[in-house]
C-alpha cells in the first residue's frame, strides 16, 4: 500500500505543477496560435525568481504561513513585466510559418538561459528546509505526507476550477473563447485582439512562472529545468490534445503518474515510460486523448 | 453613407476587383448581384477591412477608409455578416448577440441594442440558451444578422442570406431586412441570384469578372440583356 500511495502523491504534485504549465502553453496556442517553447523558460523564471523572493522572506523573518502568497505573487509580478514584453516580439510571427513561431520561442529559451546564467549564476540554487517548515500530515504509522505537496496540489485544483469558471462564465473569458475560434470574426465585432493577445499570453506567462516558484521548495532551481519542462509540457499537450484544458488536466495526470511510479519501480524506465506513450498516442490518437480532430 | 470608387484588388497577382465604383446612400438598399466568383465577396471582405485594396479609395460618411483595420471599421459602425454566417460555436445564441454590446460604446444601451435584435428576429429568443452550433443554416443567418444590429452598425454588409436556405425561410429573413432598412440602417447586400433581391431594393450593382457592368433599378435590371445574360434569370 505505501509505494502505491507514495506514487499516488508524488505523482499529482507534479501533475499539479505540470497543469499549471501545460495550461499556459494551451491557452496561448488556442487564442493566439503560437507553440510557445518559451514556456519552461518561464517556468525557470519563476523558480529562480521564487527562490529569491523566499531568500527575502526567510532574511526578514516572516512566518511560514506567508511564504506561499509570496512565492505566488513573486509568479505574477514577474509574469506581468515579462508578458507583455514578450507578446510585444511575438507579434512578428503571428500568421507566419509555425517555423518562426518555433525558432523566436527557441531563441528566447537561450536568452532567459544566459540572463538566468547572469544574475542567479549556473550552480543549482535550493531553498533550506522551507519544504520542510510547512510539516507533514501522518496518514499511517510508518507514512506521512508532506504538507507542502498538498498545498500545491490544492492550489492547483482551485487555480484549474477558477480557470475554467473565467473561461465559462466571465465576459472576458467568453471573449477569449470566441477569440479561439475565429478571430477574424471577432475583429468584426469590435473586439481589440491586441489587448486580447496580451491579456491571454500574460495569464499564459503567469501559469508558468507561478508553477515556477510554487515548485523550488520541494526541488531545486537549476539551469536546466526550463528545458526538462519543454519536454514534459508538450508530452501532456500531445497526450491529452492540443488546445483542449481538460486534456492538459489529463495529460498531466498521465505524465505526473507514470513519472512517479516509474522513478518508485524502475528509474531507468523514467524518461522512456512518457515516450512509449507519447508515441502510442501518437499511433493511435494522433489529437490527443481529449482533443479534437482535425 | 458609402463610397466606393475604382477599386482595385488583386489577390495572390490575381486581379479580382477592377476599377469598382458604387454608393451607397444613407438608409439605402443596394445590392451587388453576380455569379459565383464575380467578386462580390471580394468587395464586401475590402470594405470591411480584410483585403488591402492595391488602388481606389473607400469613404465612410465622408471617412477615408485607408489603412483602417477591421476593428477600426466596425468602431466606425460597419457591421458585417459573413457568406457562411460564421456564428460562434463556443458561445450560446444569447452571448452571440450580446457579444457586440461589450466591446462596442453607443449612445444606445447594450439591452436596448439587445431587444431590437430580437424584435428584428423574434425566432432567436426561442433559442437564445442554445450554443450556436446548433442552429439550422436560416437560424445561423439570422444570427449573424442580428449581431451587426446588436453591434449599433449603422452600415451592414450582408453576404449572400438568403444563399442556401429553404423557400420557406427566405421570406421572413426578407422581411426582416425590410425592418432593419426602415428603422434606417443602411444595406449593402452580396446576392448571386436576381430573384433573391428584394422589391423593396433602392438599387442593383450586377458584376461580374471583378467589375460592375450594370447599375440601376431592379426594373431596369430586369429589362437589361447584359443582366439577362449574366445573371441568366427569367423576367
Amino acid at each position: 500500500m505505501l509505494p502505491g500511495l507514495n506514487i499516488l502523491i508524488s505523482g499529482v504534485f507534479n501533475a499539479a505543477v505540470l497543469f499549471l504549465i501545460a495550461a499556459g502553453l494551451q491557452i496561448v496556442f488556442g487564442v493566439q496560435k503560437i507553440v510557445n517553447l518559451a514556456c519552461g523558460s518561464f517556468y525557470a523564471l519563476g523558480a529562480y525568481f521564487g527562490i529569491t523572493a523566499l531568500a527575502w522572506a526567510v532574511k526578514l523573518q516572516l512566518p511560514v504561513a506567508t511564504f506561499i502568497p509570496i512565492l505566488i505573487a513573486s509568479g505574477l509580478l514577474l509574469a506581468v513585466v515579462l508578458g507583455p514584453t514578450v507578446e510585444r516580439l511575438l507579434r512578428f510571427v503571428y500568421h507566419r510559418d509555425e517555423h518562426f513561431q518555433l525558432l523566436l520561442t527557441f531563441a528566447l529559451v537561450l536568452i532567459f538561459e544566459d540572463v538566468i546564467r547572469i544574475f542567479w549564476g549556473a550552480s543549482p540554487l535550493q531553498s533550506n528546509n522551507v519544504y520542510f517548515a510547512f510539516g507533514e500530515l501522518p496518514l499511517g504509522r510508518n507514512f506521512t505526507v508532506p504538507n507542502y505537496n498538498l498545498i500545491v496540489i490544492g492550489i492547483a485544483l482551485a487555480i484549474s476550477l477558477g480557470f475554467g469558471w473565467f473561461l465559462q462564465a466571465t465576459r472576458f473569458g467568453k471573449i477569449v473563447r470566441a477569440t479561439a475560434e475565429n478571430a477574424a470574426m471577432c475583429e468584426a465585432l469590435c473586439i481589440d485582439l491586441s489587448k486580447v493577445y496580451v491579456a491571454v499570453f500574460t495569464l499564459g506567462v503567469a501559469l508558468g512562472t507561478v508553477g515556477g516558484a510554487l515548485v523550488v521548495p520541494a526541488a531545486a532551481a537549476s539551469l536546466d529545468m526550463g528545458v526538462e519542462l519543454i519536454v514534459d509540457a508538450f508530452a501532456v499537450v500531445i497526450i491529452g490534445g492540443l488546445g483542449s484544458m481538460p486534456g492538459a488536466l489529463v495529460g498531466a495526470l498521465v505524465v505526473g503518474l507514470v513519472r512517479a511510479a516509474a522513478i518508485w519501480l524502475y528509474p531507468e524506465f523514467e524518461m522512456l515510460a512518457i515516450y512509449v506513450i507519447v508515441i502510442a498516442v501518437l499511433i493511435l490518437r494522433p489529437q490527443g486523448l481529449l482533443g479534437k480532430s482535425a | 453613407m458609402l463610397e466606393v470608387s475604382d477599386l482595385a484588388v488583386e489577390i495572390q497577382s490575381s486581379e479580382i476587383l477592377r476599377g469598382v465604383s458604387f454608393n451607397v446612400g444613407a438608409g439605402e438598399l443596394v445590392c451587388l448581384v453576380g455569379r459565383n466568383g464575380a467578386g462580390k465577396t471580394t468587395t464586401l471582405r475590402t470594405i470591411m477591412g480584410y483585403v488591402a485594396p492595391r488602388a481606389g479609395a473607400i469613404r465612410l460618411t465622408g471617412t477615408d477608409l485607408r489603412g483602417k483595420s477591421t476593428l477600426d471599421r466596425a468602431r466606425l459602425g460597419i457591421g458585417y455578416s459573413p457568406e457562411d454566417s460564421e456564428v460562434l460555436g463556443e458561445l450560446t445564441v444569447a452571448e452571440n448577440i450580446e457579444l457586440p454590446t461589450w466591446t462596442r460604446r453607443t449612445e444606445k444601451s447594450a439591452h436596448e441594442r439587445i431587444e431590437l435584435a430580437f424584435q428584428v428576429f423574434p425566432n432567436l429568443r426561442r433559442y437564445a440558451t442554445r450554443p450556436g452550433t446548433h442552429l439550422s443554416g436560416g437560424e445561423r443567418k439570422m444570427l449573424s444578422i442580428a449581431r451587426t444590429l446588436a453591434l449599433d452598425a449603422k452600415l451592414l454588409l450582408l453576404d449572400e442570406p438568403f444563399e442556401g436556405l429553404s423557400p420557406a425561410i427566405i421570406p421572413g429573413i426578407r422581411h426582416s431586412v425590410h425592418e432593419i432598412v426602415r428603422l434606417g440602417r443602411t444595406v449593402l447586400i452580396a446576392e448571386s441570384e436576381l430573384q433573391h433581391v428584394p422589391d423593396y431594393a433602392d438599387r442593383i450593382y450586377v458584376m461580374e469578372r471583378g467589375e460592375i457592368v450594370f447599375g440601376g433599378s431592379l426594373e431596369q435590371a430586369h429589362c437589361d440583356p447584359t443582366v439577362r445574360r449574366i445573371i441568366g434569370t427569367t423576367v
